[in-house]
Parts: C-alpha cells; structure tokens; sequence
C-alpha cells in the first residue's frame, strides 16, 4: 500500500486567481526517497504542506491526499504529530526552547511520553546524530549546521514513517548542507524511513533519489526516476537548475545511459569522447595594462577581543577598477569578517586599507556610503525597513534636497530596471523568495550609486535560474565600470561569471589569480565540469566549455551499448 | 566559572540551600551567626569566580558595608553607652555603631549569597523547578530565554547593514538617529512577528497542543542528593531549635546582651557554620578526592 497517495489535486489560496496546484496526482511508496523541484513559486512549498493537516494553507482545495490508505483529514493529529516529520527552511526559527536536551524533547513532551521513554528515545537519538557532545549546550551556540541537524533529530525522536523536507539546507554553506544531505540518505536507508524533500542542490540530492517530481505553475510535469528526468529536462527552462553532468549529457546529445554525478560522468566522458589536451575554451584575453587599484588591503590583522585568536591574520589583496572578484573558502575562515573590515564596520588593529588610494580611516562615512562604496549584507533582509518594497526604495531619498530627488529618481527607475524587480514593488519585502529579496535588497544598495559593491555570499539559498538572473545584473553593473568584490562559498557561480578568484584560509588570502587559471590548478576546489573532464579537457572550467569540446571531439566508432 | 560540585546536585537541594542560607543570613544578627554567613558566603562566591570575586566584593560590597556602618549611628540613637554628642545634639552610642557594623555584614553576606545563586541556579535549573507548578509557564520562560538572544543577534546584524547604507544609530545627526533607531525598532517587531510564524509551524507540527502534555527534565534526585537534604534539614532543625530554646541570643537595644558560651550553644554554631561552609567543603573534599585518585594512577 502506497505512504501517500495524492489524487488529483487543485489548490486555490484564498483571494488568489489562480490555482497554486492544478490537478497533481502521484504516489510514493514507504521507504522511497522522493525530491520535488521546480522553480521558485512553482508551488513546491504549498505541496508538501499539503501532507499534514495542521500545515495546510488556507483556500480551496479539490482533489484527495491519503495516508496510508487513509483520508489525510481522518489521520488523528496524535498520531500525524507523530509520524510525518517535518523540517522546515530556517533552522533558527523551528527552534523552540533555549536547550538543546529540551529541544530533542519537545516532540515527545507535546506526545505526552513518560520519562523513561523519552530519556530513552532522547539518548538514541543524541547516539544518532552525534549530539551527545553538546547535549548540554545552549543552542545560540550551535553553528548552523549542527542548528539544523537538532531540528531534523527532534523531529526523529518522535519516530515518524516519513520525513518531509523544506529546502532544509538553503541557509547552510556547503559543508554543513553536504553533511545534512548524507545523515538524511542515512536515515532513509537505515531507518527506512520514507523521505519527501525540496532541495535545490540538485547535483547532490540527483544520485540519492528514487524519483523526482518535477513542477512546473503548479502542475506536474514529470513524475520518474532521476535518470529519465534528467533525459527528459533537455528542453525546457529547468535545464539551468540540473546537475553539471545531466547538462552536458544533455547538451551533448543524450548518447548512452544518462550519469548523475562527477564519477559516472567521467566514465561517461571516456567512453563516448576522444581527449583534447590543448584544448582552449576561449582565445586567453591579451593581458591589458590592469586599471586602477580600487580596493588595496595590506597586512591586515583582526581580532574580535584582545586576548582572542586573530580571524583575519596578514590579509592583503588589490582590487581593480571594473574587476569582478571572487573570494571562495571554508566556513569559519574569516571571510565575512575580512568584508566587515573593508566596509569600516571593525577597525584592523594592524595593517592598512586603501579604497580608491585614500586611506580608510580618513574618509568619513557619509562620503564612505554615498557614491562609493555599496554593502550587501550576508542577510538580505537585515536592510528592509518599509511595508513594500517601493516604500523601502523610497525610503532612501529622505534626505536629500529637492533636485536631488529628481535625478535620485530617475536612478531609481534604472535599478528597478537593472535588478528585475519592477513586478515586486507593492510587495512586503519578507514575502519574497530569497532570491527575490536578495535582488531588491541590491536595488536599494545601488540607490546609493556606489562604486565599488562589497556582496556576502548573494547566491545562498538560490537556485539556478535566480543564480543565472543575477549573473545577468552583474555583468550589467560591471559593463558601468563598477567594481565587484564578491566573497562565496559557490564555486560554480564564480567560475562561470567572476574575472579573478582568491582562495581564503586561516585568515588571509592563499593565492588570487584570473578565474579559468585558478580553478584548472585545484583538483578539489573546483567546478564540478572540471572534475568531470579533467582527463579529456584540462582546460575546461565550465558546464559551457565542457559541452563546446564534447561537440568537437565526438568519437565516431562509439556506439552505444 | 570553575567547576562545581555543588551545582551538580538537583536543583531542588540547591535551591532549598539558598532559602535556607538566605533565610537564616537575613533574619540572624547574632554576630556569630554573621560571621559564619559572611565568611561561608564569600568563600563560595571566591571559589566561583576566582579573583573576579575580590573585583566585585571591593566594588560593590566594600560601599554598601561602610554606608550602613556610617548611616546608622548617624540615625540612630538608641542604647545606653553614650560615647559623645553629635553636631546636632542628637548622642552617639556604642549600640547602634555596632548595629551599624552587624547590618553591614549581614548585607554583605547576602548579596555575595546571591551572587552564588545567580550562577549556580541557571535558567533551566529555575525552569524546571517552578515549570512543573506552571507546565505552559516553563515552556514561555524556555521560550523566552531562546528569544532574547536570538533577538540582540538579529539587531545587531541589522544595525551593521543599516550603517553601510548611512541609516544607523550612528550616522547622522541627533534627529536622524532617532528616526533611524524608530525605523530598525519597528522592522524588528515585523522581523520578530514574521519569524514567529515559522516557529509556531513548527511548533503545532511537532504536535503541540495536543491532550496530555508531559514535561521532561534530565535531573534525578538520586541518593547523595537525599543524603544532602538529611543532612542540611538536621542542621538547619539545630539552628531553629537553638534559637527557639533561647539557648542562642543576641541584644543590639537598649543594652548589648547574649547567650553564654555553653555547649548547647556551641553545638549550635558549629551547626550553622557547617551548613554556611557546605559548599565549599563539598568541594574541596571533591578536589582532594581527586587529587587522591589520581596520584594513585
């Protein structure tokens, strides 16, 4: 007997025209690991809250969900509280008390479990997922990581048949989402226990899945396994959010079995392609006499109090003029503290910083962040204070005189124009989607005309389609001469769009080089192209370029098997 | 914080300890009753905290002592031993000087009690306690002590990204500040509210609400708590006796009068100066139980 059985679903919120699901049908058997994707605002999310009751959104609903093989709305709560685990998207707001014991006890106190059973119940799952460490802990001191995995153990100690998954790792860096990911498919293959997940690192969760079901406005357009999807994806839109290896399997013609990750792409490679080691994706870009350095940071060395360790330790750095840079590293190595140095947010105790060749300490903020220098926060919606998004815009022309305001709003209209965010003026700022709020978050900051922007990690938490739009923003702002520098943990994003890359770690910056040249030197800290088809094309840094020597280099004696 | 044996007790030994020292510390100017609080008080408070307690104790506890040595010969004039007269007119006596001196220990004494109580009774401790008078009361006061925190980070963070845009506290003039400070205020509450949603998502999807709620705690008041308890009730049962008996007394007005040293008396201060220095002496036999075990590997 199926888990779920979804028949026919439409779903209309209320006030809203048009449904936010029309007619899904689909059904996923106990122990299947299922991804649902799709673009944002596809109506993912209003999906999987359609699988326990008190999640449900209001508005009309036709169609039927049942749960093992009963009416979902006939389920008693008790036993839905129980046994449909969810796990939602921010890991600090599902968190409920102050201690991380009490935390992994919550489910089982609302269940009305005795003592005996929930100490027991609490141990087997610190034992599980290795909290037993900081079973103590306050859990403001929990990194994110570990933040997220006390939500996914309190929802396990209530021992649920299915988990279901609400990009539960969009605001963790790479490591700790790969971490996640892993204790997820550990559960599902240990346990047994069902996994229904919305996730946007495909390139990760593609190989775990048993089906995928891809949505497209609220309909279902493909319901299979990841390999037929991945084949069938070829044309449409959604192409952009798949795993490298899918795309250039794609792009390449479809010869053979479709791969899903970095390994079976190589085999992939090998078999159906001849090496091309002097390959060049494009004719190198004759060294031009570099522009003015716009941003110089010289020994820099920082430390959040006198007797503590120093985060940023002899960072020194040039930024040109119209450059796009890139700083890629390790959680925790000082990267976003190195950021808050260059904006004047803390002082250095050492070293110097020189923003367009005047000394920091000797501009005032005022000239600081008007027509200079721009900073986009890590979290977008820390700079959000209006009701809309319009009234946010506006709210920075308050203080300037009556011409200015003119000129200031014919700047705005260009930045509405530049950043994409025409149709989301009227909105609350919290209602949109990351990537949506990172752009209008940008619009604001470019009000100030700056010159120089500083970005933290802008691509977290956004998919491939948004990630593709803000490249687009990007090379406009670069195209007016201003200078971007970047710190990401998204190898992917920087290979494809920035000039010049630098690796951080342990507080300074290792090395700094153009962009194909640094990631063609590191065999872990590379694109994912780049591990695929190392061994044909050394060369090859992105998706695109390993797609352009595919189609040059095809073997003609392969046939598939 | 050092590492503390007696926190390590249930909180509810810990906490009847504190009502029972502070009690007692209070109501209690025998001097050598105040002697016994102070000297007990203070050794635990040093023993937590180290040298930041001499800080402290100098700081704060040397003010409030003199001030009350000072003030009350000042405004009192009971007793019977005149020393002089006062500018005024109004006499000095040797009774409220020692008065004086008494209620300045006694207030000593109990501030550092308190302090001891402040780290050793943690939030959780407190919650678990009263949670269980007040279920739905414990679970506010969790929830409350996971705010705040989250709530002074989120500030801080919007504060950083409001001054990169030039609309901080800081930036500006005096109007602007405020219209700035008014401004990150108000987004905080949206912030709060918004987020709020979430965690009451994931609240009901965890089943709250539901008949029958339990609560959990990971204490357990196991024997050397019951042994604790035994022992701290009998002490304290001496003291009371004593003091009800009359076979322990201490006179400020109009005349200084007390109890002779007899042995009755004597097994009652050595009572209380046992339940003052407890603490400690918990500890300490710890530390050298330890320093024991491990010479011997």
């Amino acid at each position: 007997m199926a888990l779920f059985e979804i028949e026919d679903l439409t779903f209309t919120y209320s006030g809203a025209e048009r449904p936010a699901l029309e007619h899904v049908s689909f059904s996923i058997e106990p122990g299947e690991f299922v991804v649902i994707c799709g673009k944002s605002g596809c109506g993912k999310t209003t999906l999987l809250r359609h699988f326990k009751t008190v999640l449900t959104p209001y508005g009309r609903r036709e169609g039927k969900i049942r749960f093992c093989g009963q009416e979902l709305e006939q389920v008693p709560m008790r036993e839905q509280a129980g046994g449909i685990g969810y796990v939602l998207q921010n890991p600090d707001n599902q968190i409920v008390t102050d201690k991380v014991w009490h935390e992994l006890a919550f489910g089982l106190e609302n269940l009305g479990c005795d003592r005996h059973t929930i100490r027991l119940r609490v141990a087997e799952m610190a034992s599980f997922f290795g909290i037993q460490n900081w079973f103590y802990k306050n859990v403001e001191e929990l990194s994110g990581g570990q933040k997220q995995l006390l939500n996914l153990a309190g929802v396990m100690a209530m021992q649920p048949k299915v988990l279901v998954l609400d990009e539960p790792t969009s605001q963790l860096d790479p490591i700790a989402a790969g971490d996640f990911l892993s204790t997820i498919r550990k559960i599902n293959l240990d346990l047994g226990v069902t996994v229904i997940l919305i996730e946007h690192r495909l390139e990760e969760v593609f190989p775990m899945a048993d089906k995928v079901l891809v949505l497209e406005d609220g309909k279902r357009i493909f319901y299979d396994t990841p390999r037929n999807v991945g084949r069938a994806l070829a044309d449409n839109d959604l192409f952009l959010a798949m795993p490298t290896p899918v795309q250039i399997y794609n792009a390449a013609g479809q010869p053979g079995v479709c791969p899903l990750t970095v390994c079976e792409g190589r085999s992939w490679l090998e078999a159906y392609f001849s090496p091309q080691p002097e390959f060049s994706a494009e004719a190198v870009p004759e060294k031009t006499p570099k522009a003015d350095v716009v941003v110089e940071a010289k020994e820099l060395w920082f430390r959040y109090e006198k007797e503590g360790r120093d985060i940023v330790k002899d960072l020194s750095m040039q930024v040109h003029k119209g450059e796009f840079f890139c700083v890629l590293g390790g959680n925790g190595t000082g990267k976003s503290t190195a950021m808050k140095l260059l904006c004047g947010i803390h002082k250095p105790y050492r070293g110097k910083i020189r923003l367009g060749g005047r000394d920091i300490r000797k501009i005032s903020s005022k000239e600081l962040f008007h027509h200079f220098l721009g900073v986009l926060p890590q979290n977008p919606q820390t700079l959000f204070v209006g009701n809309t998004v319009e009234e946010d815009l506006h709210e920075m022309l308050t203080d300037c005189s009556r011409e200015e305001k003119q000129r200031r709003l014919a700047v705005m209209d260009g930045v509405i124009e530049d950043t994409e965010i025409r149709h989301l003026l009227h909105m609350h700022p919290y209602d949109l989607s990351g990537g949506e709020q990172q752009r209008a978050a940008l619009a604001k900051v470019l009000l100030l005309e700056p010159q120089i922007l500083l970005l933290d990690e802008p691509t977290k938490g956004m998919d491939g389609f948004y990630k593709h739009k803000l490249a687009g923003i990007f090379s406009r702002l670069k195209e007016r001469g201003i200078t971007i520098l970047m710190v990401s943990h998204d190898v992917e994003f920087c290979a494809a769009y920035a000039d010049t890359c630098a690796m951080f770690f342990d507080g300074g910056i290792v090395t700094s080089c153009p962009a194909r040249e640094f990631f063609t030197g590191n065999c872990f800290y590379t694109t994912m192209a780049n591990r695929m088809a190392r061994n044909l094309y050394p060369q090859a840094v992105t998706g695109k370029d390993v797609i352009d020597a595919c189609r040059k280099n095809r073997r003609r004696d392969s046939t598939p098997e | 914080m050092r590492k503390d044996v007696f926190s390590s007790y249930h909180p509810a030994v810990n906490f009847f300890y504190f009502v029972l020292v502070i009690g007692c510390s209070m109501f209690m100017m025998h001097p050598i009753f105040l002697l016994f609080s102070c000297m007990g008080a203070m050794a635990y408070y040093l023993y937590l905290k180290k040298w930041k307690a001499v800080k402290t104790t100098l700081r704060m506890m040397l003010p409030v002592f003199l001030l009350s040595a000072i003030l009350n010969p000042l405004f009192h004039h009971e007793g019977v031993t005149l020393l002089l007269y006062l500018p005024n007119g109004n006499p000095l006596t040797l009774e409220s000087i020692l008065y004086g001196l008494a209620a300045g220990v006694m207030l000593v004494s109990v501030l550092n009690w308190f302090s001891c109580y402040q780290s050793v009774m943690t939030s959780d401790k407190f919650i678990y306690l009263f949670g269980r008078a007040i279920p739905a009361m414990s679970l506010i006061l969790s929830m409350v002590f996971r705010f705040v925190p989250k709530f002074q980070a989120q500030i801080e963070r919007v504060s950083n990204a409001q001054k990169c845009i030039g609309r901080d506290v800081s930036n500006g003039g005096v109007l602007d500040k405020a219209h700035h400070g008014i401004k990150i205020l108000s987004v905080m509450t949206t912030w709060a509210l918004e987020n709020s949603v979430e965690t009451a998502d994931s609240m009901k999807s965890r089943g709250y609400g539901l008949r029958g709620r339990t609560n959990f705690s990971i204490y357990r008041f196991d024997t050397r708590d019951r042994i604790l308890t035994a022992l701290m009730s009998v002490m304290a049962l001496v003291v009371l006796g004593g003091i009800v008996t009359k076979s322990v007394y201490f006179r400020y007005y109009p005349m200084i009068a007390m109890n002779k040293a007899h042995p009755g008396a004597i097994a009652v201060y050595l009572c209380y100066g046992a339940l003052c220095l407890l603490p400690v002496v918990i500890n300490i036999a710890e530390d050298i139980k330890w320093h024991y075990l491990k010479s011997k590997i």
